[in-house]
């Protein structure tokens, strides 16, 4: 390890590595080589503008390594004490120094380290490089005798960076922060002192008196200082000071600084107070950094006093008021008024706040609200404590969409200041308003309700088609009966006509002949039933042809053999 | 040598089926990537972060303008949900821009917009792609005097403690949020017409949105409850898309704050941000609410196989399994409104389904006596639930020739004329034959 040459002096360079080497080595002159690499390092290594290589192979300098490099340079020193150079320490001072002309900045007075390296594979954040940044020269300065000149206000821009970002869901940024802070609290070059107000809201109603509290980083008690309030303005107007160079008294019990009383002259509004911190112990006014001026925004609230509020209808051209009804702000009542498009509507209110001074709310609107929820939305203006609005129905009938109905008040008056903001529905008014004209705009669409706009809808069942009507049961069977009657019918004429079986032949062969034509009419009479019950026409017409055939055999035997017994008889 | 080319080759054309990207199967995104300003914000949201980390998924951290980001490469997209936390952004960089944004929802991918008081124009346009408008003042923030957060460094009420949420167990989650929700930022408002947009947390009606450091001479173009604070989209690929004012909404700090409205002396120790971000992130990256249907099939009663074509007047039976994703695993969908309609041109039929509690859903009714092409058609759509629509085609017939009434009593007339005739006939022929 203490080879010397400049290429060990990577590997000299972390601090785990530094500690560790020195205490396994036990000769002491071993220190006087150390405190002689460390010089080298700080040679080679370090560059002009406060920041160090990582390595002589490396050219990119970076803050971070400088910060390591400071508290390894710490060690060396605690080692090597009684070998120091003056000279030496002088450098690396005004070194520092330099590194501090790097420091970034945001508007609102914090400071912090940053670094954009090229060639490195991860980036040290600003956590990580402010962090040891200050770890370094805290580590640093508490090895030498003399102090650091380092400007106080950006360690305490630095101390405010770092407590201004919350806690770090990160745990290495978490580890950075409260290290930062833990070397902060106690070191040699300075130690900021902050100053925090419990609340920046003061209620004159509940009668807050201001209250400010001075701590180390970390919450420490702070030495004995005079805490000044330089001046406080409101933010409206800058240069009319109300309060000035008024010191706060210490509880020590709670240990803050507390302002007894405002002024009685103090009434509601934003405010900008400037306050001042002095050690007052002189010597210890370097170790402490507690920066110039610290300028903090109030809000002081109160409730402010609405009264003599009327609603009136005036006639337009008179301007002579028609009706007037009292409104009361502070309770639940609720007024109604009519009014046509000849007339206009005018709400009228004083508002004060409790000293009595005139007030200018930043919310003072009045709303008017249709039935099918077209809202038109008004700024009640002002004058001094007056406040008065007056609708010209004449004029706005257009911008109403000439919707005529009932229209709900409500006025809504709020400030950040003002403790009893309020919205009220103050009543109605019927509006009667002209028949909007052909091309008159329509009311602009409302939203629909999401509830509705997703249920079932209605069920539909399909009303089948009624079968036609058919005549009644009872008058088919009547005609039934009408049909078959002359069949009967048939049969009584032809025995009355004395229709008998005479000539159906005797002898056997004829008679079996006309038997079986007989039977074969009856059967193709048959067949024809089965056709209309279930046959089908082919199975019939295949029938039919056998039974045909076989019916014109036998018939024209039976009927030819009937027309020569005939023929014997008309010849005989 | 063949043998361990042959295992190479089985083995990378395996891949694809082992990765757990997002697919019909599995609807829940894996792979978010989230754009930020600047890296302290994966700090100082590590809370956020850590409750979409520990629910499975793999989220990436880029600066907005670093240039080597993109949603897709070759054609394949390379996330499945995006996460804007950049209110400032005046450009993205790499190949991501409000037209690929849009694209990337179009395919049905989940986005989460996060604006500020110091929103950018480029945050805004995306929002209006979306279907959200923000307030066009740059300075603009929402100020409520009434129902403000009780707190002792704000003083100026742009610190809004709200707790109007919207009415949907599927949205936010069945378990109620006691506390109210703080929100300090900009707001925006819905165009009515649009119907896919909700308004999950809106402003109360004493509520503007206007620059807390000037006075007011117009009334602001947003007041009331017209302002949203948080506003969910679903589009109709289902995709959905989380639109809020307020990035610090999601901060650790306002996740661990107390909170106290003002006018109420109920102090709750913890805001109800992280339960109602956490849930709403179910919500955005489809643990919740995400439905399938499968295994429609009808039939007439009676049978089990699907006929081709009904005829008029036939009894038959329309039956759907849907089933819900928990996140994990598809759970069986139990609700008492799902309908189905026979529809052609309009509905004939429109009838509610009826469950058995496992999400099989049935319907029985009668076909009507109208002939042509059907559809059975599903169209379910409720609040915060994925929308099904399924529809399925049959052809309806009217009765054969074979069908009708085969013996008809208005007829007995003309069948007892024409036996009788066949009767009359037969004994016609045996007189006329042999009467003498």
């Amino acid at each position: 390890m203490v080879s010397g040459g400049s290429d060990s002096n990577s590997h000299l360079f972390l601090p785990q590595s530094l500690t560790t080497s020195f205490q396994s080595c036990l000769p002491h002159n071993i220190f006087l080589n150390v405190w002689g690499d460390g010089i080298n390092c700080w040679q080679a290594l370090s560059q002009s503008d406060g920041r160090w290589r990582y390595s002589s192979n490396n050219p990119e300098s970076s803050t971070f390594a400088a910060g390591i490099a400071l508290e390894a340079l710490s060690g060396v020193v605690s080692l090597a004490s009684s070998e120091i150079d003056q000279f030496m320490i002088g450098a690396v001072k005004n070194d520092i120094v330099k590194l501090f002309d790097s420091i970034e900045k945001y508007d609102d007075g914090t400071f912090y380290f940053d670094e954009k390296l090229v060639n490195m594979r991860e980036q040290q954040g600003p956590l990580a490089t402010t962090s040891s940044v200050v770890r370094g020269l805290t580590a640093f300065s508490s090895v030498i005798t003399e102090s650091l000149n380092l400007p106080g206000d950006k360690i305490l821009g630095i101390a405010k960076f770092f407590l201004g970002i919350g806690i770090p869901g990160d745990t290495k940024n978490f580890f950075d922060q409260v290290d930062l802070l833990a070397c902060l609290e106690n070191n040699r070059v300075s130690i900021p002192l902050i100053l925090s107000l419990p609340s920046t809201v003061i209620s004159l109603t509940k009668k807050d008196s201001l209250k400010v509290k001075v701590n180390t980083v970390l919450g420490s008690h702070a030495p004995p200082l005079t805490v000044t309030l330089v001046r406080a303005f409101s933010s409206s107007a800058r240069d009319n000071s109300i309060i000035e160079n008024q010191e706060l008294k210490f509880d020590p019990q709670d240990a803050v600084y507390f302002l007894d009383d405002l002024p009685a002259s103090f009434d509601v509004g934003e405010y900008i107070f400037v306050f001042k911190m002095l050690v007052q112990d002189s010597e210890q006014q370097t170790v402490y950094a507690t920066g110039t001026l610290t300028q903090v925004p109030i809000y002081v609230t109160g409730l402010i006093k609405i009264e003599n509020a009327k609603i009136a209808v005036l006639d337009s051209d008179l301007g002579s008021v028609e009706t007037q009804k009292k409104l009361d702000l502070a309770g639940e009542s609720t007024v109604s008024v009519s009014a046509n498009h000849l007339q206009k509507l005018r709400l009228s209110f004083q508002m004060s706040t409790p000293l009595g001074n005139a007030f200018k709310p930043h919310q003072a609107f009045l709303r008017l609200r249709h039935e099918t929820k077209v809202e038109h939305t008004f700024v009640v203006g002002s004058s001094g404590k007056k406040f008065e609005i007056t609708l010209d129905f004449l004029g706005l009938v257009e911008k109403f969409f000439y919707l005529s109905g009932r229209y709900d008040i409500q006025l809504t008056v709020g400030d950040a200041v003002m403790e009893n903001s309020l919205l009220r529905e103050i009543g109605y008014v019927e509006l009667d308003l002209p028949e909007p004209p052909e091309n008159a705009s329509r009311p602009p669409p409302q939203p629909v309700d999401p509830y509705t706009r997703y249920g079932p809808k209605a069920e539909i069942t399909h009303i089948f088609r009624a079968p036609e009507k058919r005549p009644p049961e009872e008058l088919s069977l009547a005609f039934l009966v009408l049909t078959i009657l002359p069949l009967f019918g048939f049969i009584i004429g032809l025995l009355r006509l004395g229709v008998n079986l005479k000539n159906f032949p005797t002898s056997a062969v004829p008679a079996t002949f006309a038997v079986i034509f007989h039977l074969g009419i009856a059967a193709v009479l048959l067949l024809y039933v089965l056709f209309w019950l279930k046959l089908d026409l082919f199975t019939t017409l295949k029938t039919l042809c056998f039974l045909g055939v076989f019916l014109m055999v036998v018939g024209h035997r039976t009927l030819s053999h009937l027309a020569s017994a005939s023929a014997k008889l008309k010849s005989a | 040598m063949a043998k361990l080319l042959l295992y190479l080759t089985l083995a990378t054309s395996l891949i694809p089926l082992f990765s757990v990207a997002f697919s019909p199967e599995n609807p829940t995104d894996r792979r978010v990537l989230v754009l930020v300003d600047d890296f302290a914000i994966k700090s100082s949201h590590s809370l956020y972060f850590g409750s979409l980390t520990s629910r499975g998924f793999q989220l990436e951290f880029k600066l907005a303008d670093d240039p080597n980001i993109g949603l897709q490469r070759y054609g394949q997209y390379l996330y499945d949900a995006l996460v804007l936390f950049c209110p400032s952004v005046e450009r993205f960089g790499g190949s991501i821009d409000v037209a690929s944004i849009v694209d990337f929802v179009d395919s049905g991918h989940d986005l989460i917009v996060a604006a500020d008081s110091n929103a950018s124009d480029l945050i805004r346009e995306v929002a209006t792609e979306c279907g959200v408008d923000f307030d066009e003042d740059p300075a603009a923030m929402v100020i409520d005097h009434i129902n403000y957060a009780v707190s002792n460094f704000d003083g100026d009420h742009t610190l809004i403690a709200s707790d109007d949420f919207i009415k949907a167990d599927v949205i936010l989650g069945s378990k109620k949020i006691e506390a109210p929700v703080l929100f300090q930022g900009i707001g925006h408002s819905l165009n009515p017409a649009n119907s896919l947009v909700l308004k999950v947390l809106s402003a109360s009606s004493s509520a503007y949105s206007a620059n807390p450091k000037s006075k007011l001479s117009n009334p602001p173009s947003l007041t009331g409850s017209a302002i949203s604070l948080v506003s969910v989209v679903q589009a109709r690929n289902n995709a959905r898309i989380l639109i809020t004012g307020s990035l610090s909404m999601f901060s650790n700090r306002f996740f661990r704050s107390g909170v106290q409205k003002a006018g109420s002396s109920i102090k709750h120790e913890k805001s109800g941000n992280e339960q109602f971000l956490t849930e709403i992130s179910k919500w955005v990256f489809h643990e919740r609410g995400h439905l399938k249907a499968v295994n429609v099939r009808h039939h007439k009663v009676g049978e089990s196989d699907e006929p081709a074509i009904y005829r008029i007047n036939d009894d038959l039976e329309y039956s759907v399994e849907i089933y819900e994703w928990s996140g994990t695993s598809w759970e069986p969908y139990v609700s008492d409104d799902v309908q189905v309609q026979f529809y052609m041109m309009s509905p004939y039929v429109l009838k509610t389904l009826s469950t058995d509690q496992k999400g099989h859903y049935s319907a029985e009714f009668k076909v009507p006596d109208v002939y042509g092409v059907f559809q059975f058609k599903v169209e379910y759509q409720r609040l915060g639930y994925t929308s099904l629509s399924l529809s399925k085609q049959i052809p309806v017939r009217p009765y054969r020739h074979n069908e009708y009434e085969r013996f008809l009593p208005a007829a007995y007339p003309y069948y007892g004329s024409a036996f009788s005739m066949m009767a009359g006939f037969f004994i016609f022929t045996i007189v006329h034959l042999y009467s003498k």
